[in-house]
């Protein structure tokens, strides 16, 4: 299992690509794996004909445990079980330590002689039962040479069986397509339903998590987008929003916090993550690191890459990590208002939802009012009232919509 | 190309790296007019003078210690042991300063020092030591040992442009016995590269220095076996891909070096392959070396110490029947 | 090769009228101020260290600061230092800042070796300074080193390197000044005698007094009082002088005290406490100031107070330098260029009057 970040520590097989007895060449892909809702595909460190697979799918193993074994040795064109065959389990395997029916002479102080590291892998690698090879070496032992020569006259064990016992016989279990996982009890004569994804179980198990330790609240702000609709260009409300957002972090910093049991630690820089949906997939929420340092070109570019990079599954675990304050921004959809789930450990939420043009008043500066048609939006934010107060968020909220409707380039 | 000895080869390498940069220097006892115990440096003090061939007091730690300084300062030097044994007395200045320069103070010490090293001519437990193995135990070192003439002359010419401490060993008993095609002219050999001394497939010895030479006496003809020999040339950085490459190969190990057996260089080279190289192994590691004993004086008993060519005979002999 | 062992000259308090040539009022200024930053720098190392936060031992040269002022006053941009662990002041002279001297104490990645080595262990080669090892006297033969390359080339150049009375009892001590006669090299041995090795007083170390040595190995020897600045300033001047004109090395004893132990872990009650408060009297800084107080040339508080400013400033700064990544350990241990030496600041007036002149 490779290590795809600094503090990733286990990941999750989601497909195997090959199957034993595939060949695979060098940096094919043999193996996709999630780890921390990234899914990368793997490719083969080496080229030859993959012989075991040891995790399978849907299972989760500590970084460095091993996951298949391939043998470099072969060659493409040798004969090989059948893709849907798994390995016939009637072979014999090798002896060892004297247990099972050896043939040879026993040694004169009654042990079998030792099977040497490397005969013993080449035994397994061609499937070769030892007790079937005479042995040159000391005290009877089979010798690499002998091995190699054996298997050279007699051929790969695999594609040329030994002369059935009477015991033996030739049938062949058949191939059995992989049974899908058991469905979840859904009720009677409902159907079999579907399991959820990797990545659903593990945002669904984040936000569940969220929602018992944080304290949710949400508060919404009503803000004019005027100033920023002409400003943004072709850019969209977002970049200009978050630079917005970045500003009144820097006002309130408790904002741009985490919170672990007890422990508030308010943060200098501010890592922003954005929240990209991966269509029916889900969603993912790569981080701009030290996003207080971007203009907000700067910002629309760098979500731009990092939403491209995360559809394209080109994400690496560390650029999902270590957000101080999440921004999510499905307003395109039409909704008005949200009440969206804190990204955990952060102390709050924005969600930036749809931007609607609507007849406000607005006062002149000598008390008159009148009606104009602006175009608002709803800042809707959820916080964790284990680390602020209504007055700290409506405040923070005040200031992102100062910042908004004042903006200025 | 012509042929000259091994000696001779050390020579021309220590030239030639003087004469294409005026940084180079050498220092030792008596290398000046007298020409070096050896005759290494024969004709280099009128050639280039008592400033670049400097004649030491009998003093290694202030030797060793110089060169450092002088280093550090931007110069090349290539420091005489009289006999390798004598490092000892120099050892404080190798190890704590020059090796550790670099990794502390991020100040590299570009400097060698050149030890005739070996035994098998009765000089005794202080005239034949192959003290190679305390070095790889001190990290910031490297350490070569040639066991022909082009690579004497070549890993000298490396080990000089190195920007880190080296450990040339000139094995004493190769200076006259051994020959070879030297090519004229600068040429460096690169360190961390084994060389393959005779190719096969049955079992591979690997050795370095003056036991190349054994070891491709005694297995050339061991009842048809083809037995391959790398010569490691250099101990640190050690060629790991190289060895492991031809216990891949052959799958029967024996490691010899004249050296003393305990933490020698062989364990190492044993260790590695047993960590990495397990299931290729058809057989034991095994090592043939001096036994852990101060080297004899009298030839009986030296014999009996330093491996000869059928202590090597026999060993390959038995790991090929195991 | 005749030699003389000058007399303690250095005792004679008209000595300094003598020197107005060499010093200018900066000049004394500088020489005041560096004592003052190696005594505020070391005591805010034992702060730091009595808090906790200085991995290791801790060393210092209380009392001692005019040794290496003085002696490292006199070099030359391009010379070179091999300095030891009680002359921070020639560490901070060549341009060192105090805060990676704390940094490099407390084991930081901003600090001098990157928290590699620790304590004194350090040498800045971008200011020319070699760092030192453990084994004492092991610099002395590497200052020789430095001097023959200087001497090869035919540079006027100095190599200097401190070390105490108890080194003097070392081969390697023995090797290098040999070495140095033998050769003439333009090197500069500053023997700190400050009476002990450790808890070894000299009169367990040796019973020759060490200045009589120079003469044995056939060079120049000067002992001085090492508590008089300008005395150490102008025996070291002098032996840089000869050095630069081919006159070989020198071997300047100065006569000093450690006030404190051997290291901070070391009570030093072997010391006799009238041997203690004798040399209190003749505290290197307070002398110099009531000197400088005299003759009225220097604004002593408005020094002590910018001395105090840059401390805290300093010590700010190394506070916040991070510890070294751990998986950075095993690297760096082989060197894949050839050393590049800078040369280290050097406030003498002399020299920024010879650069204009040139």
């Amino acid at each position: 299992m490779p290590q795809m970040g600094v503090s990733v520590a286990e990941g999750t097989i989601t497909a195997w690509r090959k199957r034993p007895g595939d060949w695979v060449e060098r940096d094919e892909v043999i193996v996709e794996i999630s780890t921390d809702k990234v899914e990368t595909e793997v490719p083969s460190p080496a080229a030859g004909r993959v012989a075991e697979l040891l995790v399978e799918e849907g299972a989760t193993v500590d970084v460095g445990t091993l996951l298949a074994t391939i043998d470099t040795g072969s060659k493409p064109g040798q004969p090989h079980a059948d893709e849907s065959d798994p390995p016939p389990p009637s072979r014999v395997r090798t002896e060892t330590n004297g247990n099972g029916t050896a043939t040879k002479p026993a040694a004169p102080n009654g042990k079998a002689p030792p099977v040497s590291p490397v005969v013993r892998r080449i035994a397994e690698e061609h499937e070769v039962d030892l007790s079937a090879v005479s042995g040159t070496g000391r005290r009877g032992r089979v010798t690499k040479k002998d091995l190699l020569a054996f298997v050279e006259q007699a051929g790969d064990g695999r594609a040329k069986a030994e002369r059935p016992l009477h015991t033996e016989s030739p049938y062949k279990e058949e191939a059995v397509p992989r049974a899908p996982a058991p469905a979840l009890d859904s009720g009677e004569g409902e159907g079999e339903g579907e399991q959820l994804s990797v990545m659903r179980r593990q945002i669904g198990e984040h936000m569940v998590r969220s929602l018992q330790t944080a304290a949710h609240c949400t508060t919404i702000v009503e803000a004019d987008m005027t100033a920023i609709e002409a400003a943004r260009g072709r850019l969209s409300y977002l970049p200009l929003v978050a630079r917005a957002t970045i500003a009144a972090l820097r006002e309130h910093p408790r904002l741009n916090a985490t919170l672990e049991g007890d422990r508030l630690l308010v943060h200098d820089e501010v890592h922003l993550g954005i929240a990209v949906s991966l269509g029916e997939e889900g969603l993912i929420v790569p981080v701009v690191h030290n996003a207080h340092e971007l203009s907000h070109e700067g910002l629309g570019a760098r979500i731009k890459d990092l939403a491209m990079r995360a559809r394209a599954k080109q994400l690496s675990p560390d650029e999902v990590r270590g957000a101080t304050f999440t921004i999510t921004n499905p307003g395109r959809y039409g909704a008005l208002l949200a009440t969206p789930i804190i990204n955990q450990p952060q102390v709050a939420i924005l969600d930036l939802e749809a931007v609607v043009k609507r007849p406000v008043v607005v006062s002149d500066g000598q008390g008159g009012d009148s009606i104009a048609i602006r175009p608002m939006t709803y800042f809707c934010m959820s916080w964790d009232h284990r680390a602020l107060d209504g007055v700290g968020a409506a405040e923070f909220l005040g200031t992102v919509k100062r910042h908004v409707e004042g903006w200025s380039d | 190309m012509p042929e000259i000895t091994y000696l001779e080869a050390i020579s021309d390498g220590l030239r030639e790296e003087m004469r294409h940069d005026s940084s180079v220097f050498c220092m030792g006892e008596d290398i000046g007019e007298f020409g070096g115990a050896f005759k290494v440096t024969d004709g280099f003090f009128e050639e280039f003078g008592a400033n670049r061939v400097w004649d030491t007091p009998l003093a290694e730690n202030a030797i060793v210690g110089a060169a450092v300084g002088a280093a550090v300062e931007g110069l090349r030097p290539v420091c005489e042991m009289q006999f390798a044994d004598f490092i000892a007395c120099g050892f404080d200045q190798l190890v704590n300063v020059a090796a550790k320069m670099y990794y502390r103070q991020g100040l590299a010490v570009p400097m060698v020092v050149r030890l005739p090293s070996g035994g098998g001519f009765s000089g005794g437990p202080f005239h034949s030591q192959n003290p190679e193995a305390w070095f790889l135990q001190s990290p910031g070192l490297k350490v070569v040992a040639p066991s022909t003439a082009q690579d004497a002359k070549g890993l000298l010419a490396s080990a000089i442009r190195d920007p880190n401490p080296v450990l040339y060993l000139e094995h004493k008993n190769l200076y006259r016995r051994v020959k070879g095609d030297v090519a004229e002219g600068r040429y460096q050999t690169p360190m961390g590269e084994l060389r393959l001394a005779r190719e096969g497939t049955d079992l591979t010895v690997v050795s370095y220095g003056a036991m190349v030479h054994t070891a491709l006496e005694a297995t050339e003809d061991i009842d048809g076996a083809s037995v391959e020999v790398l010569d490691l040339r250099t101990l640190c950085p050690l060629d790991r891909d190289g060895i492991l490459e031809s216990v891949r190969k052959t799958s029967k190990v024996v490691v010899l070096h004249e050296a003393t057996r305990s933490c020698g260089v062989g364990a190492e080279v044993a260790s590695l392959i047993a960590e990495e190289a397990f299931e290729d192994l058809d057989g034991p590691v095994v090592r043939v070396t001096a036994p852990d004993v101060p080297i004899p004086f009298s030839p009986p008993l030296e014999r009996a110490v330093l491996p000869q060519v059928d202590d090597v005979k026999e060993a390959c002999r038995e790991l090929l029947a195991y | 090769m005749a030699t003389t062992t000058a007399r303690p000259a250095a005792l004679d308090p008209h000595q300094h009228l003598a020197r107005e040539a060499w010093l200018t009022v900066d000049d004394r200024r500088e020489l005041m101020r560096y004592m003052l930053l190696m005594r505020a720098t070391e005591e805010r190392a034992l702060t730091l260290y009595r808090q906790g936060k200085v991995p290791g031992s801790y060393y210092d040269g209380r009392g001692q600061e005019a040794v290496s002022v003085g002696s490292a006053f006199a070099l030359s941009p391009r010379d070179r230092a091999c300095i030891l662990h009680r002359d921070l002041g020639a560490h901070l002279l060549r341009g060192v800042r105090p805060g990676r001297v704390l940094a490099q104490m407390m084991g930081r990645a901003g600090g001098l070796t990157g928290g590699r080595d620790g304590n004194m262990h350090f040498g800045d080669k971008d200011l020319g300074c070699v760092g030192m090892v453990s084994m004492l006297p092991d610099m002395a033969p590497v200052a020789c080193g430095l001097a023959l390359a200087f001497q090869m080339r035919g540079e006027p150049r100095v190599a200097m390197t401190w070390f105490g009375d108890g080194s003097t009892a070392n081969g390697q001590w023995h090797e290098a000044m040999n070495v140095a006669g033998v050769r003439k090299l333009p090197v500069v041995f500053v023997l700190e005698n400050n009476q002990y090795a450790y808890s070894t007083p000299n009169s367990r170390e040796f019973v020759v007094d060490p200045i009589e040595r120079a003469g044995a190995y056939g060079f120049h020897g000067v002992k001085v009082d090492g508590n008089d600045v300008e005395a150490v300033f102008q025996a070291s001047a002098e032996a840089c002088e000869r050095a630069r004109q081919g006159g070989g090395p020198t071997l300047i004893e100065a006569e000093t005290m450690r006030m404190h132990g051997h290291g901070a872990h070391d009570d030093m009650s072997y010391v006799p406490p009238e041997m203690l408060e004798e040399w209190s009297r003749r505290d290197p800084i307070e002398n110099y100031e009531a000197l400088l107080g005299d003759a009225g040339e220097v604004d002593l508080d408005s020094l002590r107070e910018e001395v105090t400013a840059e401390l805290d400033s300093e010590t700010d700064w190394a506070l916040a330098q991070k510890m070294p990544d751990p998986s950075t350990a095993t690297g760096g241990v082989f060197a894949t260029a050839d050393p590049v030496m800078g040369d280290g600041k050097a406030p003498w007036s002399r020299w920024a009057k010879e650069v204009s002149n040139a």
